[in-house]
């Protein structure tokens, strides 16, 4: 164990400064780590109103951030609890790519946006590599610190993966950055689902707007196949399978360089691996990242050099009314039901929903109707400029339910004693004996 | 699960078998021996398992619950941490953590209906309390890896996944957590120690298929040997013992 003792991590440890927001769980503000001189964000987690102790999805993130010790993945420094309240302690990021994105003074050169996507796959294939999926991909829950340096945040949606034949629900990720496969429904994936959000992603720093603006699921999947073409089952042979799957009308693929008019070639031949529709064929991390795109030149910018926004001019400049281009889509707006009726159901929602992201709140009304939902707010408040995306964190709620899947006990426990003697004891010593 | 154990927080946590079988002070004071201790886990493993079936919860969630009440004990005394409420609590927090959640109250009604004894009796605020300090015991390190899932791909290599073999192994496995191997030994060798107890009473001969894999022998034989001494020992339910220590944790210090 390396860390402290636990009974020195006190709340004075820390130096409250002014407050960076409201989230999902409880207040999110700044301070300053008296022992190390270092500014952070303290997330005080509320208990829930239903009396079911530690935030569950608060619980995940911290499970997961202990594990994941990354330089491209957010640090989770220290937690404590304080009157009753759990508090976590992470670095303190000064914004996001989101708002790099978005912010119309800041020029990305070819060089500046293969140094973003490195960091951002960089982070990704650590967690892969850890059997991680990070479920929730976008650009305003990468966070960028004082350095530049790029860091996954938010993984209150995340998840180990790898055992086979575990289910999982499909209503991951904000609709734009959501792998086709989950569109059509299916409940066993991988770690495909954060390569095709990566992938978003890398278009958006290419494009300056959201590359795949859905407004629904039907319409996001109708999105999707205007730019790639409507996928042949010699593409992806599985498609039919999916639960979801209904049969789109077959458009042609237009060129891809004329959706991407000033990327390289390398560029472009990267996103089309990133954007292969049959996830086994889809690239890994790990091979986009050996890409030859990251080899050839502009070499990626160092990240202290990258543009970012300027803090100071950022608040002030804002003016909510013109409003930037890039907002997130609506989210989902019904707990998760099996199947089915997930369209018309969506597609009652998504209005309601719009309106509110035409609001300028942080509020990510998902439940819909459940106005207990908190506040949503992710890590983007880190960053100290407005929020404006409605959030998924307050549909979580209703994934725990998806999520309880098998609860039965799988084989119950056994009392062997009365099966396993002296007999087998002296049998297993006399095999030794014999070695 | 399938995250990479070699580079996780369990097996940096692993610890030497005189690291685990410590007794605190505080319990000392009130005359409390090592063989009680183990004896009180050993019950609370039960206890856990015996609520788990009511709730119906996973095996794994069971045995990551059994994981943090025993790490709980490795830097906590039973006399400030009762474990009649820490076993229920890890169970609860282990369900959240592996993502089958139970409900507070269900787990205190079931509490309530397996005892009548006062002593077990929690109520919802009690557990939700012992969650923030369970959860600072363990530093908050949440993963745990179990051999379950070793355990059937070593079945399938050995070819050996026949349906008396898996259940014999498995239970075997579900056992061990009436131990403290999973704080001392990496999972895959305590399923290799359960695969070789159960191939010898099974009179299955699968030596060469052991001198195949890289691993020390040594320490698979150590632990199948911890294993049949565990059930030497425990052959018959010690009621009363168990009674006996708790009444000494009672003692006012």
């Amino acid at each position: 164990m390396t860390e402290m003792d636990p009974s020195k991590k006190v709340a004075d440890r820390y130096l409250k400064r002014e407050v960076l927001g409201e989230g999902t769980y409880g207040v999110v503000y700044k301070a300053i780590d008296t022992k190390t001189g270092q500014t952070v964000a303290i997330k005080k987690i509320r208990l829930g109103k239903q009396k079911e102790g530690i935030n569950f999805t608060a619980l995940r993130e911290i499970k997961l951030l202990k594990e994941l010790k990354d330089p491209n993945i957010i640090e989770l420094i220290d937690a404590f609890p304080h009157k009753g309240n759990l508090h976590l302690v992470f670095e303190f990021m000064e914004t996001d790519l989101e708002a790099v994105i978005r912010d119309r003074n800041i020029f990305l050169s070819p060089a500046d946006i293969k140094s973003y996507i490195q960091m951002t796959l960089k982070g990704l294939a650590f967690c892969h590599k850890k059997w991680v999926l990070h479920r929730d991909m976008k650009p305003n829950n990468l966070l960028i610190g004082p350095n530049g340096q790029l860091k996954l945040a938010d993984f209150g949606l995340a998840r180990i993966f790898g055992s086979p034949d575990r289910k999982f629900t499909h209503q991951v990720f904000a609709r734009w950055y959501r792998a086709p496969e989950l569109l059509f429904g299916t409940k066993q994936y991988g770690s495909g689902v954060d390569v095709w959000a990566a992938a978003c992603i890398f278009a958006e720093l290419l494009l300056r707007r959201p590359f795949l603006q859905g407004t629904s699921d039907i319409d996001q999947l109708g999105k999707i196949f205007a730019a790639f073409g409507t996928p042949t089952s010699s593409q992806w042979p599985d498609m039919v399978y999916l639960p979801d799957y209904v049969e789109y009308q077959y458009v042609p693929a237009p060129p891809l360089r004329s959706l991407f008019p000033m990327a390289s070639d390398d560029a472009l031949d990267l996103l089309s691996k990133m954007f292969t529709y049959d996830p086994k064929v889809r690239i890994s991390v790990q091979q986009a990242l050996e890409h030859r795109y990251f080899s050839s030149a502009p070499p990626p910018t160092d990240p202290p050099k990258l543009p970012r926004p300027n803090p100071k001019s950022r608040v002030s400049d804002y003016n909510p009314q013109e409003g930037p281009t890039v907002l997130s889509p609506p989210r989902k707006s019904r707990r998760v039901m099996p199947d089915r009726d997930r369209f018309e159901g969506n597609s009652d929602q998504a209005e309601k929903v719009d309106d509110r992201v035409g609001e300028r709140q942080a509020v990510g009304d998902i439940a819909g109707k459940n106005e207990q939902v908190p506040m949503s707010i992710d890590f983007s408040i880190f960053g100290s400029k407005p929020l404006s995306r409605p959030t998924i964190n307050s549909f979580r709620m209703s994934l725990v339910l998806a999520c309880r899947n098998r609860l039965s006990m799988d084989q119950a426990s056994k009392g062997l004693s009365h099966h396993l003697g002296l007999s087998s004891r002296s049998i297993v010593q006399t095999f030794f004996l014999n070695k | 699960m399938a995250a990479n154990f070699w580079t996780s927080s369990h097996c940096k946590q692993l610890l030497d078998p005189e690291q685990v079988d410590v007794v605190h002070q505080q319990d000392k004071d009130k005359g409390i021996t090592l063989e009680e201790f183990k004896l009180i886990k050993t019950h609370m493993a039960n206890y856990i398992l015996k609520l788990a079936q009511h709730v119906k919860v996973r095996q794994r969630v069971v045995a990551t619950a059994v994981t943090y009440m025993r790490r709980v004990y490795t830097r906590k005394s039973m006399t400030e941490y009762d474990p009649r409420l820490v076993a229920p609590t890890c169970l609860y927090l282990a369900s959240k953590a592996e993502e089958s959640t139970v409900q507070a109250r269900l787990l205190v009604f079931y509490i309530k209906k397996l005892y009548s004894d006062e002593k077990y009796r929690y109520e919802i605020k009690d557990i939700l309390e012992m969650e923030m300090k369970i959860l600072e015991a363990l530093n908050y390190y949440l993963v745990v890896f179990h051999p379950y899932r070793t355990l059937s791909q070593l079945l399938q290599d050995a070819g050996m996944s026949d349906i008396n073999m898996t259940q014999l192994s498995w239970g075997l496995v579900n056992d061990t957590y009436k131990m403290d191997l999973i704080l001392i030994h990496p999972p895959y060798l305590i399923a290799l120690a359960c695969i070789y107890i159960a191939s010898v009473h099974k009179e299955k001969d699968i030596t060469s298929w052991f001198e195949e894999l890289r691993v020390d022998m040594n320490v698979v034989k150590n632990i199948s040997m911890e294993i049949l001494d565990f059930y030497e020992s425990n052959k018959m339910i010690a009621d009363e013992r168990i009674n006996t220590a708790f009444s000494k944790l009672a003692l006012k210090p």
